[in-house]
């Protein structure tokens, strides 16, 4: 009985550590001049509120698909919004015509190829995908 | 007849427009086609009272249902082209351009807008078909209640970082021509001519501040007999040059607005205060605020609204001295004076959960306090975005 409860907790703990300590990775391609990004620059371009890097040169967020832990902790962390908030949101601006959301673009591999090819893009993805053909600007511990 | 084929021929131009962005919706992969719906409901409580908010009866009518299609395509690298097009249940479906516009990406924070755009009135304006938008079914009434919410003009939007503030300032100028009603059910047909206005917004993360300014000479023809025969009444007495001060010709209207949103993710609040005055006439000047506020738990928001209306009847009467011959024409223009006030306070207690991603049921009380009669209305709405 005692082993089970162990196991119990220790399955437990392993599985909020991998939950808790799964850090997020805010990426650009390996060429661009930024090198390091504030979370309030992150968060102006994701939002719509900025569409080039703080140094100059335009910027295109993509979002990882609906539903993707990377989003949702993204979302939460850097633009302190859940899901329906950030869907709100943005429905305030769509349908004015004073922005555009950033384009859903898949998974961590997706994401990580688009960056990897586009010089202008911003994207995030679970550190643990991070490889050479992309810059980490940012971490979201 | 000609005012109304005018509006038609508006009308059709923008449902052109529309069309034939639709039409490369296959071929093109620059064109972006969003939605909204909304269905719903409510009921009042006691028939015999007044009515509220379009609801009259007792039986709960499942009749306010709205669908909304944006589409909006690249023209050129700077340029896209945008339509919004709606269908309401109170209007037989009939589809109406709220939007049809060109836009220049000026700079990068700035942006030129030319054709039919939303007025920015209010701090909902811009979204106030997109019920999932906000927490409401729909934004309170007392001040949401001006009848235009539309211009054919051009605007300037600009959005700016001050420090670590975000900023954006609009202004715009237009005209428009419509039918309307007032809050009463009173018909009318009013042209608004050289509408401006200027809208500065300050925020940070979790607070937003507004403030407008607009104005228009604006042109009011009132469809009431009785007004009718006042003002012939007046023009064949001593008193005909107090005509001018009583017709809504060609006066300046003005219309300021504060408003303050705050969400701190648990914690929401949203207040407004506007003040509408028409120089000069009889309508009375709208004096109108609301206050909200909510708690978030999880994908549920629970909120309670106080509104209220403290409209101040313009006073027409002040050039008549008072003796039996005047007095039915001190009566008469009392009474239509009178007859555009409305004092109303309203307290709300709403819901919204946010069922899926993008989709939000929303249900709501309203304890109506009138001037005219004491109501109670329950409503519910389903509300999405696609």
């Amino acid at each position: 009985m005692k082993t089970v409860f162990k196991s119990l907790a220790a399955g437990l703990v392993l599985g909020l550590s991998s939950f808790c300590f799964a850090e997020v990775a805010v990426i650009v391609h390996p060429s661009s001049a930024v090198t390091s990004l504030s979370e309030d620059d992150i968060a102006r371009l994701f939002l719509g509120k900025a569409k080039s890097f703080p140094g100059g040169g335009a910027a295109v967020p993509v979002n990882q698909t609906e539903g993707s832990a990377a989003r949702d902790k993204f979302n939460e962390g850097i633009c302190k919004k859940n899901a329906s908030q950030y869907k709100a949101y943005w429905s305030q601006l769509v349908f004015t015509g004073k922005g555009t959301p950033p384009k859903d673009a898949g998974d961590d591999v997706a994401v990580k190829a688009l960056v990897a090819a586009n010089p202008t893009m911003i994207g995030y993805i679970d550190s643990s995908a991070v490889d050479a053909s992309v810059k980490v600007v940012f971490k979201l511990p | 007849m000609s005012l109304i084929n005018k509006v038609h021929k508006k009308q059709s131009l923008a449902l052109a427009i529309a069309s034939v962005m639709l039409m490369p919706v296959a071929q093109a992969a620059d064109v972006d086609v969003s939605g909204f719906i909304s269905v719903g409901g409510g009921m009042v409580d006691d028939e015999t009272s007044v009515s509220y908010d379009g609801y009259s009866e007792e039986d709960l009518t499942f009749d306010r249902n709205l669908l909304g299609l944006q589409v909006t395509g690249q023209v050129s690298e700077k340029i896209t082209a945008t339509a919004q097009l709606l269908a309401r249940s109170e209007k037989e479906y009939d589809v109406t351009a709220e939007w049809a516009y060109l836009a220049w990406q000026a700079s990068d924070n700035g942006k030129v807008r030319a054709g039919r755009l939303r007025t920015p009135l209010y701090m909902y304006s811009d979204s106030l078909d997109v019920g999932y938008s906000y927490p409401w079914i729909s934004a309170p009434n007392e001040v949401y209640y001006l009848p235009f919410n539309n211009v054919d003009g051009v605007d300037y939007y600009l959005t700016a970082a001050l420090g670590s503030f975000d900023t954006s300032f609009q202004v715009y100028y237009g005209s428009f021509d419509s039918d309307f009603s007032f809050e009463d059910g009173t018909e009318g047909y009013a042209s608004l001519r050289n509408q401006t206005g200027v809208v500065g917004t300050l925020g940070k993360d979790w607070w937003n501040l507004r403030a407008a300014y607009h104005q228009v000479d604006l042109t009011v023809d009132i469809n009431s007999a009785a007004l009718a025969g006042l003002v012939d009444q007046i023009s064949n007495s001593p008193f005909a040059s107090i005509v001018p001060a009583v017709a809504v010709e060609d006066d300046k209207a003005t219309f300021a607005e504060l408003g303050i949103n705050i969400d701190t993710g648990l914690f929401v609040a949203t207040a407004e205060h506007v003040e509408f005055e028409v120089k000069d006439s009889l309508l009375a000047k709208n004096v109108r605020d609301y206050v909200m506020v909510g708690v978030r738990l999880g994908d549920f928001l629970v909120h309670v609204t106080g509104s209220k209306a403290d409209d101040e009847i313009a006073d027409l009467t002040s050039g008549i001295p008072v003796s039996p011959q005047t007095q039915p024409i001190i009566d008469g223009l009392n009474a239509v004076a009178q007859a555009r006030d409305v004092d109303r306070e309203v307290l709300s207690l709403g819901t919204r959960w946010d069922v899926a991603s993008g989709t939000a049921l929303k249900l709501q009380l309203d304890d109506v306090d009138d001037a005219a009669g004491e109501q109670k209305v329950l409503s519910v709405a389903l509300q999405a975005v696609f």
